[in-house]
């Protein structure tokens, strides 16, 4: 029964049930505090998140004005899922694979000992760093492939004789936030990936479970459903010097690959509007939603299970609440971040990036010495 | 001599349809990597026809629809054709009257700069300052309700005066004064914070050149001219508006040439508009706020200048024997704008651009009167900026 691989299938609906439940009130919550800083009401907290998948999923069915619909169209659900894979990885179900310390008095069968990890044995910085690239990729691809109504196909008399026309390529605009998309790759990502690696390097392992273990020896020690507060961390990350720098690097890099302000040149409104998702409509922009719904729930969770020590457990409802907690807290703090910033251009996005990525070597240099 | 072929990596069309234009016009930018090269502004789609509207009908229904050109800057362009066609028929204006105008164009330029500081603050994308600049233009669009009775149009300005119902009582004197006192120290704690905002501060700075001899050889008017260190206000002209003449201001004169001048020059002419209003409404004579005694009649061509909010607005008309608008014609400040625009974001990065050209303030719907269509040859034309300026601006040779 214990070794019996069936029972990740059910852990993981919990998990992936409870991402995409608390992901849909992430961009309420954010909106609200915006909204209170700018002495607005704001919206009620399930309608830009939830109710809005629902809206977008009733109305009627607009294909996209694009090279190829099929692949545009599927790319959200692609990238939903690289997310909530990653999601899954950096879980107990996936983590409490390991036979180690982890005493499973209460429901030994809901840790099962094997699976995901002896099959794959993704569940590391590696997996993560891989996935969270090939969810970024996605961005050029969408780019790629939009041809917005609201750029070259608006029928207007430009062309007239004494306009400025000959001898120009006249691109999409969402083409021009695919080269940006591309740009923020090789550049606005880095701080990210480099921050990410800090807790590993500290943990001297690339494993998740070494990582929350160094932090949380507590938590491996109880039961599941224990209240007890012998399973808080003891040595979380965020609280040692290289691990705090990176924090705040990995902050830095979740605004970045969120394309939130002060980085969302990707999707700057003033001139690509929405940039790579422009052409998304009805259903297609309910998946549009939820991916920035699963980017901000996967990596504010994955902050607070590498940096914090207190893992995604849906069996421990104290350890829950508290990982619970601390998501809309990071969420706050982008909130807040975004409401008194302003989108800069690559011009500032460059040093920006630099400095992060310095601090974060800075970080990840000292932890390989610690 | 070959001609010489100008390289630019690509064209990014912005518009009709664009969530950064209020109005429906096109940009297209020619960029290289995220670099602007050139930049053409088509202002075709949004022509209404307001001049042709206007032929024949006798002058008070025309001046109905003169303040109906602009939501921003309606009291503008009506106290301009009113004054344009009082000049022309010699009516005589009561001083009350004149303070009244003052009043009600003061606040409308308040809430047309604060709506450019929001508008702005929305393109920078900083939502807080945008929307912080919205609601303090609330205080002046209630001030306005409570002279005229509209927030938008107040049509105050009527032949040989304003109308009874503008009339200022000294308890609504008292009203305007407190909330400018109110308003003063919000809007200063604003521009103050939005000036020391390093964010901010890094996307304006230094974009969006407009240097003193483009300004000039590209006629920049109002407060985009200003901002590049063009001394000229239309306020301070005597002869084209006598009604200013009382006030003590000062002309709020820039040369830092950049999007940050032309943002500072519009917030720290809000605290000049407030001298005048309370000169104004602690100055404002008795007497009646309204002249009956004028006959309408024939008039040959008049032409009327004003300062509207975005600058040099002009209107210009003959009456026929009945009265009737003969000829109307309107140039509104953005008109002559627009090679300013096109010019001063050159070399800036293509999100700073639509940031450029936002930093002038176009209202480009009310400028719309430029499209030439040749019917004999059924093609329509673009005209460049120097030909609009050679034909309708008005060089500043004085």
């Amino acid at each position: 029964m214990i070794d019996n691989p069936v029972w990740i299938v059910p852990q993981s609906i919990i998990i992936l049930a409870i991402a995409i439940l608390v992901g849909t009130m992430l961009p309420g919550f954010e909106r609200k505090i915006q909204a209170r800083i700018q002495q607005r009401i704001g919206p009620p907290i399930l309608t830009p998140g939830f109710w809005t998948l629902f809206k977008f999923a009733y109305k009627k069915k607009v294909s996209p004005n694009s090279l190829m619909p099929g692949l545009y169209v599927s790319l959200p659900p692609i990238s939903i899922s690289l997310l909530l894979i990653i999601l899954l990885f950096t879980s107990p179900p996936f983590m409490a694979l390991f036979p180690r310390e982890r005493v499973v008095s209460n429901i030994p069968t809901v840790f099962s000992p094997i699976a995901w990890y002896t099959v794959l044995g993704w569940s590391s910085v590696i997996a993560v760093v891989g996935l969270l690239k090939v969810e970024e990729l996605m961005y050029v691809f969408m780019g790629s492939l939009s041809h917005s109504v609201l750029s070259l196909d608006m029928p207007i008399p430009d062309l007239a004789s004494g306009a400025k026309v000959a001898g120009f390529r006249r691109e999409y605009m969402e083409q021009q936030s695919a080269v940006r998309a591309f740009k923020m790759i090789g550049v606005g990502s880095f701080p990210i990936y480099i921050a990410l690696i800090v807790p590993f390097t500290l943990a001297k392992s690339v494993f998740v479970v070494d990582l929350v273990r160094l932090q949380n020896p507590g938590w491996f020690a109880s039961g599941s459903f224990a209240l007890s507060l012998a399973s808080l961390p003891q040595r979380p990350n965020i609280l040692t010097f290289p691990g705090a720098i990176a924090a705040i690097a990995y902050f830095i890099g979740f605004m970045m690959l969120l394309s939130e302000k002060p980085f969302s040149i990707l999707k700057a409104k003033m001139d690509v509007i929405e940039g790579p998702m422009l052409e998304y409509g009805a259903i297609y922009r309910s998946f549009v939603y939820l991916l920035r719904e699963s980017v901000m729930f996967v990596l504010a969770s994955v902050f607070v299970t590498f940096f914090i020590g207190i893992p995604l457990d849906p069996f421990q409802p104290l350890l829950l609440a508290i990982h619970l907690l601390l998501v809309f807290l990071f969420i706050a703090f982008e909130a807040v971040m975004a409401a008194f910033s302003p989108i800069l251009t690559f011009k500032q996005i460059y040093p920006f990036s630099f400095t992060m990525s310095a601090m974060a070597m800075f970080a990840l240099l000292l932890a390989a010495v610690m | 001599m070959a001609e010489e072929v100008k390289v630019v990596e690509k064209e990014i069309p912005i518009g009709l349809v664009h969530p950064a234009l209020l109005e429906p016009f096109r940009i297209r930018f020619f960029v290289s990597d995220e670099i602007v090269k050139d930049c053409e502004i088509t202002l075709n789609p949004a022509h209404r026809g307001i001049e042709r509207l206007m032929e024949g009908k006798p002058y008070e229904k025309a001046s109905v629809i003169v303040e109906k050109i602009c939501g921003i800057c309606s009291s503008s362009h009506l106290w301009s054709s009113v004054k344009m066609v009082e000049m022309g028929l010699k009516i005589h204006v009561p001083e009350r009257a004149q303070y009244i105008r003052t009043i009600v164009q003061e606040l409308q330029r308040t809430t047309s700069h604060l709506i450019f500081l929001g508008h702005a603050m929305e393109v920078v994308g900083h939502e807080t300052f945008a929307m912080r600049a919205f609601l303090l233009r609330e205080m002046f669009m209630d001030l306005l309700y409570y002279i005229s009775g509209s927030r938008v149009h107040p049509t105050a300005q009527i032949l040989g005066g304003v109308r009874p119902r503008c009339d200022i009582p000294p308890s609504l004197g008292k009203v305007i004064l407190e909330t400018v006192d109110r308003a003063e120290d919000a809007i200063a704690k604003y521009v103050e914070r939005l000036l020391a905002d390093p964010l901010v501060m890094s996307r304006v700075t230094g974009v969006g050149i407009l240097d003193y001899n483009t300004a000039m050889r590209l006629h920049a008017v109002g407060p985009t001219g200003r901002a590049s260190g063009v001394k000229f206000d239309w306020r301070k002209d005597p002869v084209q508006n006598p009604a200013y003449k009382p006030f003590d201001f000062n002309m709020v004169v820039l040369d830092w040439c950049d999007t940050k001048a032309r943002v500072a020059t519009r917030a720290l002419e809000i605290f000049e508009q407030f001298k005048i209003l309370r000169q104004a409404v602690k100055n404002m004579p008795d007497g009646p706020v309204i002249d009956r005694t004028w006959r309408m009649g024939r008039m040959d061509f008049s032409h009327g200048y004003l300062e509207a909010p975005r600058g040099e607005v002009y209107h210009s008309t003959s009456l026929d024997d009945h009265g009737l608008v003969r000829n109307y014609k309107i140039r509104t400040p953005s008109c002559t704008n627009l090679p300013s625009m096109e010019e001063a974001c050159i070399g800036d990065h293509l999100t700073d651009a639509v940031l450029t050209i936002a930093s002038c303030d176009p209202c480009l719907s009310c400028t719309n009167r430029f499209t030439v269509v040749d019917l004999r040859r059924d093609k329509t034309r673009v005209m460049t900026g120097v030909e609009i300026i050679g034909k309708y601006g008005r060089r500043r040779t004085r």
